[in-house]
């Protein structure tokens, strides 16, 4: 078995965890993200008319539930390119 | 952190100047020539842009909304933000948003033109007042301002960032053709990011200067009883 120093494991954790993160980041809202498209197409489809109005609301809420996937990949990049631990104990 | 930080590129009167910010100067640059040229050689043209943004901000303010009073703030946030969430396609440039501190001034330059509105639009204690009916909802109005700010700031961060670091790890695993639709979709994330901030932008301050039916109403009640 080869000998790990305490870098190599912090940085192999650290990965681990920064895949499962943005894994479970992203798909949560591009799941819900595709329910809210769901629930617009129905009602622009019955309604034609409100196709206008439905069309900006779902841009903006998009935009919201999106940015729950930004959050996780903002803390996803800053565990892999600017880790606090290893800057604490190798700094 | 080397590779998601903006890069020092010189340093003028020992402030050191990111690559963020020559490119910032490049696109002003841009900007005031594609003006000029505009408003001299197809005014149309501009006329159409303007009516576009037009369009975009009425679609979230209340009717009674005079729009054009916003129009040389949100317009030029737009057009800021258009060019700037695609700038990194030309060569040699990198976006001014892929860098928090410019997201954060952008955000920031929102935060406080929210305030100015509705000071301007209903006078400082009857916007206070406004804000504060009823009392207990002041602490949560707060943080609400707050947190939107930050997520202004990082929502447009976080994409234009994002889709860069994806063009460019994939040109450098493949530098041939298959960055080509990924940069295409970059470019479509960037002019909706820019449509998103212009419209939050003017929902927020459509939320700061709009007034309630029942103050409307008293209001107009007082006026009725001033003049009879």
């Amino acid at each position: 078995m080869w000998q790990l120093d305490s870098g190599t494991i912090i940085t192999l954790i650290t990965i681990m965890f920064a895949v499962a993160g943005i894994v479970l980041g992203s798909i949560v809202p591009a799941l819900m993200e595709g329910k809210a498209v769901q629930k617009a197409l129905e009602g622009m489809t019955r309604q034609p008319d409100a196709a206008g109005d439905l069309r900006t609301t779902l841009l903006i809420s998009m935009a919201l539930l999106e940015s729950t996937a930004i959050y996780s990949l903002l803390v996803v990049l800053i565990l892999i390119f600017g880790n606090p631990l290893l800057d604490r104990f190798f700094g | 952190m080397e590779a998601i930080a903006p890069q020092v590129v010189f340093y003028l009167f020992g402030l050191p100047i990111t690559d963020t910010v020559v490119s910032t100067w490049v696109m002003m640059a841009l900007l005031i020539i594609a003006a000029f040229l505009i408003k001299k050689y197809a005014p149309h043209a501009g006329e159409f842009i303007i009516e576009m943004i037009n369009s975009i901000v009425s679609s979230v303010m209340p009717e009674d909304v005079r729009v054009i009073q916003f129009l040389p703030f949100l317009g030029t946030l737009a057009l800021f933000l258009l060019l700037g969430n695609i700038f990194s396609i030309f060569p040699l440039m990198v976006s001014p948003t892929a860098n928090i501190n410019t997201t954060f001034a952008l955000s920031a330059l929102v935060f406080f033109a929210v305030h100015f509105y509705g000071i301007r639009e209903k006078g400082l204690w009857g916007y206070i007042k406004d804000t504060a009916t009823p009392i207990f909802v002041f602490p949560l109005e707060i943080i609400s301002q707050l947190s939107r700010t930050l997520s202004l700031t990082i929502r447009l961060f976080g994409n234009v960032l994002s889709t860069d670091l994806v063009v460019a790890i994939i040109f450098s695993l493949i530098p041939f053709i298959v960055p080509l639709p990924l940069a295409a979709l970059g470019m479509l994330t960037g002019v909706l990011q820019a449509y998103i901030f212009t419209v939050l932008a003017s929902l927020y301050i459509a939320s700061a200067i709009e007034i309630a039916d029942v103050e409307k109403e008293r209001r107009q009640m007082k006026q009725e009883l001033k003049e009879s």
